[in-house]
C-alpha cells in the first residue's frame, strides 16, 4: 500500500465524515442557535427551592459572604466562573440553567431583549430599600425588573508613583514618555475603543466610521507606547512590570493590598470622560432554584454583608451602609470613589447593534493584528 | 553495517569489556546542559511550591510560613468541588481512553489490514490539531447534537484526544512484541479470545500502565478542551485558574498548583508500583519510551 | 490469529474517532458557512464570505508570526531536548527511568500555574530581576516578559517533554552496537553522531517536530499571559472571534483555514517519512 493510497483513503474517510457531518446538521436544525424566546415569568417568592448555582466573575465575590448565606439557610453554593461577558453568553446559549448570573449593564439589555431573564419583584425583597435609587429606573433594565445592581466601577488609569511620579489627569497618560515599554491597556476592546474614543472628544459609543478611523489611528499610536494588553493590573503593577496601566478603581485597592508599599500605587481617572458602568445581578429564566437566588440577592443586599463584600472585593456598591466600608479602602483616592453624581454624569458603554459591534470587532482586530 | 546488524550481541559484549574509558564517555558538557534544562523545568515548581505557604499575599516575596491559602483552598466549597471533578473526569477518561486506544493499537498492528493502516493516519490528527480547534469541535458538536454542557461532554472530549496517545504508546511496545507466544498459546489450545486475555494482555501490560499515565496527566492538566466543554458542574480546576490568571489571581493557585502536583504525583506513583505490587519485574516507567526489558 | 480476528479491535476506537472528532469537523464547516445573527449565534446558509475574511491579508502577519514563533519553539526544544535525551540514554545508566521520570514532573503542575510562575519569577521586581540588579549584571531590570522570546520560552517550556520522549525512545530502540561499530568506524565521536545516531534517531526527531511545532501554532495561552503588543497568534484572533466579537461563522473559518495549512504541513511531514520504519516512530 503505498503513501499515495492511505493519504487518498485518508481523505476519502475525511470528506465521508464531512458529508455525514453536514447531513446530521441540515438534518438536526438545532444548533448553537439564540436561545428560543421564553415568556418572562413571574418573579419567584424568595424562598428556599433548591440548591444555589452561581455564574460570576472569579474572585467577585467574598466567600465568607456565600458560606453564610449557605450556613443560615443550609443550601449548597456551587460558583462556577466566566472570564468574559462573551464567554458567559455561550455558556448561557448553549443550554447551561445557572440560578444567578452576573452581567455588565449592556448585556443585561441585551438579555432582557431576548427575554432570558426571570423578573425580579424587588418589592419581596427585604432589604431592597437600601439601593441607590438612581438604579430604580436604569437605562438598561425599565423598572428594574429583572435586576439588581451588584459593583460599580469606573475606568481609569492606575500607575506607580515611585517610578513616573505625577500624571497629569488625562487619557494621553497612557503614551506617557517616562513610562514607555512600561504601559499597558486592558485587553477589553470596550474599553479600549472607549477610552480613545473619548480621547478624541467622541462619545463613548460613536459608531461613525470617520470617528472610527480617527480612534484607530489613537490606537495604533498608543500600541507603540504599549508593553502589553492585560486584565490584571493588579500583578503587573506591584511586579514592577508595568509603570502606567489602564484599570478599573478597583484594581488599584487589591494592587495595594498585595503590594508592601502601597502608598506608591495611585489611581486617576481622566477629563476627558471617565467611564463607569455596574454589574448586575440577574435570574436567567431558565434558572432550576429561582427561590434560592431572590433569597441570595436579598442577603448581598444585606447593608452588613454588603459592607464587608465591598471591603473584599474593592469595588463600591450602591447599597446605604456600604459607603465607609469603601471610604476606608479609597482614603487616599478620592478617585477611586463613585458617587451617585458619578453614575449620573459619567458615560456608560451602550450596548451596540450588531453591524456596529461587528465594525469595533473589526477595528480591534486589526489594531491587535 | 549488514554485518554489525547481524551479529549484534556478539559485537556488543567483547566491546564492553575492552573499551578504555574516552573523555566522550563522561560528556560533562552533555551533562552540564542536562543539568540546566532540568533547572529551567523544575524552577517555576519550586516557586509555585515555596509560595504556597507564603504567609503574605504577595506572589513576589516571601515573608513567613503559613498554611491560609490551603485552608482558604479546603475551606471553599466550589473549589474542593473543582478538584474531586477534576479527579472524576481524569479518572474516568483514563479508563475508557486505554481500552479504546489499547484495542486500536491490537488492531492496527496486528491486522495488517489497509483500515489498519488508514486508522493510523486518522489517529495522528488528534495529536496535532491545536487545542483551540479540538475544544470548538468539541463545544459545536454538542450543541449541534443537542446535548446539555456537562461532566459526561468533557469526558466525552477528553477521551477522544487521549485515544492517540495510548494507541502511540503502546503501539511503540507491540512493534517490538513477536506473535510467537499468542501462536504458542493457539496451538496449546487456547481460543482467541483466551490466548488475548492471557497472553497478550499481560505482556503489553506495562505499556498500557505507562499509557494511563499519560492520559491521566493530561486529563487532569487540560484547560482548553474543558473550558470548552464545561456545563453546570463544578468546573474542572484549570477552568477556574484560567479565569483567575485573566481577572483575580490570589496566592491560592499556589496552593490550588501544589495539591494538583500532589494527586498528579499520587497516581504516578501508584502506577508504577502496580506492577511491582502484582509481582511483575518491569516499572511501567520504562515502557513509557518504548523500550522494555531493562 | 487472523487479519479479520484483530480487525475487530479497530471498530470501537475508530468509531469513537469518527464519531466525536471527525463529525464535529463538519459541524464547523457548516458553521463557518453561516452568517451570524444579532444574538451572538449562527444562521445556517452558504456564505463563503467568512472565508474571504479569513484569508484577508490583514492576517498573514498573524500566520506569519505564528508559523515563526512555532518553528522557534520547535528549533529550541530539539536544540535542548536532544542533548537531554541522549544524556539519559546513553549515560543515565540504573537512574534513567527516574531522569525521564523527572523530565514529565513538571507537567503535574498545571501549566497555567507554571506559567504564571513564571511571569512571577520573572517580572520586573521577581525573584531573578532582583538577582540581577543586586549583584550587579545589570543596572536596570532586565524586561524579560511582554516579548516575543517570552512568548517563545512559555511555548517551549509547554511542549519540551512532547520533544524529549520521542528522541529517547528512538536512541532507546537504537542498538547500542551500532554505536560501537559507527566508533570503529569513523573514529571520532563527531562522526559516530552525524553518520549512525542521528540518522537512526531521525524518526524520533521528526515526529517531535511535529508533535511540537503543529499544535503550537494555534497555541493562544503563552501569546495572552506572556506576549507583548505585537505577539498576536493565529489561537488568539480564533479566541478573540469567539470570546470577543462572538463571530462564530467567522472564527470556524479562520480555524479551517488554519486546520488546512497544518494538514499542508502534516502532507510534507507524511510523504517525507514516507517509509514505514518512520512512521512508525509515531503510529
Amino acid at each position: 500500500m503505498t503513501a499515495d493510497g492511505m493519504r487518498r483513503r485518508d481523505f476519502l474517510r475525511g470528506s465521508a465524515g464531512l458529508a455525514a457531518g453536514a447531513l446530521v446538521g441540515a438534518g438536526c436544525g438545532v444548533g448553537p442557535q439564540s436561545a428560543p424566546k421564553v415568556v418572562a415569568q413571574k418573579a419567584a417568592a424568595p424562598k428556599v427551592d433548591g440548591d444555589l448555582l452561581i455564574f460570576n466573575w472569579t474572585e467577585y465575590m467574598n466567600p465568607k459572604v456565600i458560606k453564610g448565606f449557605a450556613k443560615q439557610y443550609g443550601v449548597k453554593v456551587t460558583t462556577s466562573n466566566f472570564d468574559s461577558m462573551p464567554g458567559m453568553m455561550a455558556k448561557l446559549r448553549s443550554g447551561n440553567r445557572y440560578d444567578l448570573i452576573f452581567p455588565t449593564a449592556d448585556y443585561v439589555n441585551r438579555l432582557n431583549r431576548q427575554g432570558q431573564l426571570r423578573q425580579l419583584d424587588r418589592g419581596v425583597l427585604r432589604n431592597s430599600a437600601g439601593i441607590y435609587p438612581f438604579f430604580d429606573d436604569p437605562w438598561y433594565d425599565k423598572d428594574s425588573a429583572h435586576t439588581v445592581p451588584y459593583g460599580m466601577y469606573t475606568t481609569g488609569i492606575a500607575w506607580r508613583a515611585d517610578k513616573v511620579g505625577e500624571l497629569r489627569g488625562s487619557w494621553n497618560d497612557l503614551a506617557l514618555e517616562a513610562a514607555r515599554g512600561r504601559t499597558f491597556m486592558l485587553d477589553d476592546f470596550q474599553e479600549a475603543i472607549g477610552q480613545a474614543n473619548l480621547l478624541n472628544g467622541f462619545d463613548l459609543n460613536t459608531t461613525d466610521p470617520a470617528e472610527l478611523e480617527r480612534t484607530k489611528a489613537t490606537l495604533e499610536l498608543q500600541k507603540e507606547f504599549l508593553r502589553g494588553y492585560s486584565t490584571n493590573p493588579a500583578p503587573n503593577l506591584v511586579g514592577g512590570t508595568a509603570w502606567v496601566h489602564h484599570a478599573w478603581n478597583g484594581d488599584v485597592v487589591n494592587a495595594r493590598n498585595q503590594s508592601k508599599e502601597p502608598e506608591n500605587l495611585k489611581f486617576q481617572t481622566c477629563r476627558e470622560g471617565i467611564p463607569v458602568g455596574s454589574d448586575c445581578m440577574a435570574i436567567p429564566a431558565n434558572a432550576r432554584h429561582p427561590g434560592t437566588a431572590t433569597l441570595f440577592i436579598d442577603w448581598i443586599l444585606d447593608p452588613e454583608n454588603a459592607a464587608e463584600n465591598v471591603s473584599w472585593f474593592g469595588y463600591p456598591m450602591p447599597i446605604k451602609g456600604t459607603e465607609d466600608a469603601f471610604a476606608e479602602l479609597a482614603a487616599d483616592d478620592p478617585q477611586i470613589q463613585i458617587t451617585t453624581d458619578d453614575l449620573a454624569t459619567g458615560v456608560q458603554f451602550r450596548e451596540l447593534p450588531v453591524d456596529d459591534k461587528a465594525a469595533w470587532d473589526r477595528l480591534w482586530t486589526e489594531v491587535k493584528a | 553495517m549488514s554485518v554489525a546488524a547481524e551479529r549484534p550481541v556478539e559485537v556488543a559484549r567483547p566491546a564492553a569489556r575492552r573499551r578504555e574509558p574516552r573523555r566522550f564517555d563522561r560528556p560533562r558538557a552533555l551533562w552540564a546542559v542536562t543539568g540546566l534544562v532540568y533547572a529551567f523545568l523544575f524552577a517555576p515548581i519550586l516557586i509555585v511550591i515555596l509560595f504556597s505557604f507564603n504567609a503574605q499575599r504577595s506572589l513576589q516575596t516571601f515573608d513567613g510560613f503559613s498554611l491560609r491559602w490551603y485552608r482558604d483552598f479546603l475551606g471553599d466549597e466550589s473549589l474542593r468541588a473543582s478538584l474531586f471533578t477534576s479527579i472524576e473526569i481524569a479518572a474516568i477518561t483514563t479508563v475508557v481512553a486505554t481500552v479504546l486506544g489499547t484495542a486500536l493499537a491490537l488492531g492496527m498492528t496486528r491486522s495488517r489490514s489497509r483500515a489498519g493502516r488508514a486508522s493510523g493516519l486518522v489517529l495522528l490528527i488528534p495529536l496535532v490539531t491545536p487545542e483551540i480547534v479540538a475544544g470548538v469541535s468539541a463545544f459545536v458538536l454538542f450543541a449541534q447534537i443537542g446535548v446539555a454542557l456537562s461532566v459526561t461532554t468533557i469526558v466525552l472530549a477528553h477521551i477522544t484526544f487521549s485515544i492517540s496517545y495510548v494507541c502511540v504508546v503502546v503501539r511503540g511496545r507491540l512493534a517490538s512484541m513477536g506473535t510467537e507466544i499468542e501462536e504458542a498459546a493457539l496451538d496449546l489450545g487456547a481460543t482467541r479470545w483466551q490466548a488475548v486475555r492471557l497472553v497478550t494482555l499481560p505482556a503489553l501490560w506495562p505499556a498500557v500502565l505507562a499509557a494511563a499515565m499519560l492520559v491521566f496527566v493530561l486529563s487532569f492538566d487540560d484547560f482548553v478542551l474543558s473550558f470548552f466543554t464545561t456545563g453546570e458542574d463544578p468546573q474542572p480546576l484549570p477552568v477556574r485558574i484560567y479565569s483567575a490568571l485573566r481577572f483575580g489571581i490570589s496566592p491560592t493557585i499556589n496552593a490550588i498548583g501544589t495539591l494538583m502536583l500532589v494527586v498528579s504525583a499520587a497516581f504516578i506513583a501508584l502506577a508504577v508500583l502496580l506492577p511491582r505490587l502484582l509481582g511483575r519485574n518491569e516499572s511501567g516507567l520504562a515502557t513509557l519510551t518504548g523500550r522494555s526489558g531493562q | 490469529m487472523t487479519s479479520a480476528f484483530w480487525q475487530r479491535f479497530l471498530y470501537p476506537g475508530a468509531l469513537w474517532l469518527l464519531l466525536f472528532f471527525v463529525v464535529p469537523f463538519g459541524i464547523a464547516v457548516l458553521i463557518s458557512l453561516g452568517a451570524n445573527n444579532e444574538f451572538g449565534g449562527v444562521t445556517y446558509g452558504r456564505n463563503p464570505s467568512n472565508y474571504a475574511d479569513a484569508l484577508d491579508p490583514l492576517f498573514a502577519p498573524v500566520l506569519l508570526r505564528s508559523l515563526g514563533y512555532a518553528a522557534a519553539t520547535a528549533a529550541l526544544c530539539l536544540l535542548l531536548g536532544y542533548p537531554v535525551a541522549y544524556c539519559i540514554a546513553r549515560f543515565g545508566g540504573r537512574r534513567r527511568n527516574l531522569l525521564i521520570a523527572a523530565i514529565l514532573a513538571p507537567f503535574l503542575i498545571n501549566y497555567l500555574v507554571r506559567t504564571y510562575a513564571w511571569v512571577a519569577l520573572l517580572s520586573d521586581e521577581g525573584l531573578v530581576n532582583r538577582v540581577i540588579v543586586d549583584s550587579g549584571v545589570a543596572g536596570r531590570p532586565v524586561g524579560f516578559l511582554n516579548t516575543p522570546w517570552a512568548v517563545i520560552g512559555g511555548l517551549v517550556y509547554g511542549y519540551l517533554g512532547f520533544m524529549i520522549l520521542p528522541i529517547y525512545a528512538s536512541l532507546e530502540r537504537m542498538d547500542s552496537a551500532l554505536i560501537e561499530a559507527g566508533k570503529d568506524l569513523y573514529g571520532s565521536p563527531r562522526q559516530t553522531f552525524w553518520h549512525v545516531t542521528w540518522p537512526q534517531t531521525l524518526p524520533g526527531v521528526l515526529a517531535g517536530t511535529v508533535l511540537v511545532f503543529l499544535p503550537a501554532v494555534g497555541d493562544f495561552v503563552s501569546a495572552q499571559l506572556l506576549g507583548g503588543p505585537d505577539t498576536y497568534m493565529v489561537g488568539n484572533l480564533i479566541q478573540q472571534q469567539y470570546f470577543g466579537a462572538e463571530n462564530w461563522p467567522f472564527g470556524a473559518a479562520l480555524t479551517i483555514v488554519l486546520m488546512a495549512f497544518l494538514a499542508v504541513f502534516m502532507l510534507f511531514y507524511l510523504r517525507g517519512a514516507s517509509s514505514s520504519a518512520r512512521r512508525e516512530a509515531l503510529v
